[in-house]
């Protein structure tokens, strides 16, 4: 048997871990003098199965290649069609990584910008990221129409209180 | 009758119609767009219903799901891509259809086809849900505790040699839905601290970025698919033949209640949904046709097949949580979430204690097959339109509108995080292959199940009771056979050992707690089992035997 470290071998050791400090932050939970069951029994049989689930998937990434002929195609596969140095990584993950800051940054701004404003931000630089910023006219336009649009269906149509911004005031 | 009427009230309401329309027409839109799923578009109607009356609002998804259910044949059938899973079996016989000049015709079975799929499936769902809640009245909280536990390990067998993944991903769930505050004794959990955790995830926002959020970025991540539009075509000239789609589907009446039986059946089962159906029912018109050399080419059947089974799915999966509280899919599930947000809980006595909220959900899945029927046509018009947006607009669009929907919920900002979250969580799940699908049962039942769990213990604190109960074993003895289901499946037709005895065992060990349950009919089935089991072992036997000679 020999140990092969796949990208399963290293997800079911960050699982064991997190199985691991998850039962350690059980140990933080109140225990109170009433109620028939804890309150940290429940979270704990979980992670215990799940511990012992990841113990599992564990020794089958990291010793059943050789046994599974489909799966080792799989990560052969896998591993050609996966992205070889840092640039490469940035350009395969280029709009994964586009998403998630700008939707992060836009969370940022949420509370001093409002709804209004940045929900026109987030979809113009969405748009302009992913799709280039040559049709930008178009991108304003799209971002404008449709986060107004769904801005005003929800304030007035269905009379949600949308978040105000504390610079705009709207 | 005086509830039937006052459930017709509810829906036949002229707000109710419309917002009926918009959402079978918004439904056939989302089902029509690949990559963009039905559970996505159900998921993302609940912050527009949470507003409405609930018999409004559940009448309002329930058409946007018959909708969506319908909507995936336009596309597999005009452009051979599938615009949801449950419609891949559809392009099969579709297309080529399509391609030889008979995209009227085709379109026209499907649509019919679909139509009877889900008439069927809603007079099944009115015929047994009923039943089952009788049968759930039995259950005690050791029983419901089983019950969910059986639903999370047949939805992570159906992730099939992934079964493990799909095991760890139900065990997340159920641990996410930990986090927080506990309704027994208000103890925080895994809260470090933070008030945020402290109120624990609202599981719509959960739902919302596990499934819709991280399905968006899977669809984008690609730059190039990114720019492209599902289609340039610039119109489609084709008339939905109706009159020659009824005579064929009359011709293979047969086709169509089979499937449709099928659809029902696999609905039932948690986590199985019209991706399983439509290829399960697509084989099952294959094998029973006396010339099966035209399927694959274009044969009616191949449509008829897919596209009853795929909308009857709803029936059998609404038939659980109507009658038992436990959801049969990811869309029930949603369903589910819409009921608790109008503070009703489903289980067995929904059907009696809320008979007006019942009868309105049957009302409405009826009505909202014959609104699909007419929409069609309309929005085959639109669906061209649509298919010519690049995929990163109509992406950009839904997550704008996701994030307002989210906070919408309950007017928080801490929901979009919480969207954020969950989304880098099921993108990053998806690229390790863990199916999602256990993972969002598991937030949903987590507080069924602890719920349940507490109860169980403060009766009785002997824990013996989870596997000694009639139902309870019942459910675990189901739960273990299903976890081993994908090896056997594996081995099927290898003449192993497991694949001798699987079945054998499987009806074996069942007739234990069905003699338990007592009365005539369950000792009768019993019998049965234990018969079938004994014909079975002998069968091998003789098999086993004659190749040996």
């Amino acid at each position: 048997m020999r140990l092969s470290m796949s990208k399963d071998t290293i997800a079911a050791l960050c699982l064991i871990m997190a199985c691991g400090g998850l039962m350690l932050a059980s140990l933080d939970i109140r225990e109170p003098d009433y109620g028939v069951l804890s309150p940290a029994a429940w979270p704990r049989l979980i992670i215990v199965i799940m511990g012992v689930l990841s113990v599992i998937f564990f020794l089958q990434s990291a010793f059943g290649n050789g046994q599974n002929r489909d799966a080792a195609i799989v990560a052969v596969k896998d591993a050609q069609s996966r992205p070889k140095g840092i640039v490469e990584f940035l350009q395969y993950w280029r709009n994964v990584f586009a998403v998630f800051i700008t939707f992060g940054l836009y969370l940022l701004i949420l509370p001093h910008l409002g709804m209004l404003i940045s929900n026109i931000l987030l979809s113009f630089t969405l748009l302009s990221l992913i799709g280039g910023w040559r049709p930008i006219a178009m991108h304003l336009c799209i971002a404008i129409g449709t986060s107004g649009g769904m801005w005003m269906l929800f304030s007035f149509v269905l009379e949600v209180f949308l978040p105000r911004g504390t610079l705009t005031g709207f | 009758m005086d509830i039937f009427l006052l459930a017709l009230a509810n829906i036949v309401d002229p707000a109710t119609l419309l917002f009926m329309v918009i959402g079978v027409g918004a439904g056939l839109m989302a089902g029509s767009i690949p990559g963009f799923t039905i559970a996505m578009a159900v998921v993302l109607t609940l912050p527009f219903t949470f507003s409405m009356p609930p018999a409004q609002g559940l009448a309002t998804m329930i058409s946007v799901l018959v909708g969506g259910l319908s909507g995936g044949l336009m596309s597999g059938i005009l452009t051979g891509i599938p615009g949801t899973p449950s419609s891949v079996a559809t392009t099969f016989d579709g297309f080529p259809m399509a391609r030889r000049g008979e995209a009227g015709l085709a379109l026209g079975i499907g649509v019919w086809s679909s139509f009877c799929g889900g008439i069927i499936s809603a007079a099944l769902l009115v015929l047994f849900a009923p039943q089952l809640a009788a049968v759930g009245l039995e259950f005690q909280p050791w029983d419901f505790f089983m019950l969910v536990m059986f639903a999370l390990t047949v939805t992570a067998s159906l992730a099939g040699e992934h079964l493990i993944k799909g095991l760890i991903a139900g065990a997340a769930g159920l641990l996410i839905r930990t986090v927080g505050e506990d309704d027994a004794v208000g103890v925080g959990r895994f809260d470090f601290g933070s008030d945020y955790l402290l109120t624990g995830f609202d599981f719509i926002a959960v739902l919302i970025g596990l499934f819709a959020f991280s399905q968006l970025l899977s669809d984008l991540r690609n730059p190039v698919n990114a720019r492209k539009a599902l289609s340039d075509q610039k119109r489609v000239e084709v008339r939905i033949e109706h009159r020659r789609a009824i005579k064929i589907l009359m011709r293979h009446w047969f086709d169509v209640i089979r499937s449709a039986l099928i659809g029902m059946f696999t609905g039932t089962l948690p986590g199985a949904g019209g991706s399983i159906a439509n290829i399960l029912s697509y084989d099952q018109a294959k094998k029973a046709a006396k010339d099966d050399s035209q399927f694959g080419k274009g044969d009616p059947r191949g449509i008829i097949a897919p596209e009853a089974s795929n909308n009857a799915v709803e029936g059998g999966a609404l038939t659980p949580l109507m009658a038992l509280g436990i959801p049969g899919d990811i869309t029930a599930a949603i369903m589910l979430g819409a009921l608790l947000m109008h503070d009703i809980v489903p289980g067995p006595t929904f059907i009696s204690d809320e008979p007006v909220l019942a009868y309105s959900i049957y009302i409405a899945f009826f009505l909202a097959s014959f609104i699909m029927l007419g929409m069609q046509s309309i929005v085959l018009r639109v669906f061209v339109l649509v298919t010519r947006i690049k995929a990163y607009v109509l992406a950009t669009i839904i997550l704008t509108f996701a994030t307002i929907g989210v906070f919408a919920l309950h007017n928080s900002v801490e929901d979009i995080w919480t969207l954020f979250f969950f989304g880098l969580l099921g993108f990053t799940m998806r690229q390790y292959g863990f199916p999602l699908a256990p993972m969002i049962l598991g937030v949903v039942l987590g507080d069924i199940a602890e719920l349940n769990l507490a109860r169980a213990l403060a009766i009785n604190s002997d824990p013996m009771l989870f596997i000694t109960r009639p139902w309870s074993l019942f459910f675990a003895i189901i739960a273990i056979f299903s976890t081993v289901f994908p090896l056997f499946q594996k081995q099927r037709g290898s003449g192993s050992l497991l694949e001798r005895l699987y079945s054998p065992f499987l009806l074996l060990s069942l007739s234990a707690p069905l003699f338990m349950m007592g009365g005539v009919f369950r000792t009768s089935l019993a019998v049965l089992a234990i018969f079938g089991s004994g014909y079975m072992l002998l069968r091998h036997w003789a098999r086993g035997a004659n190749t040996a000679n």
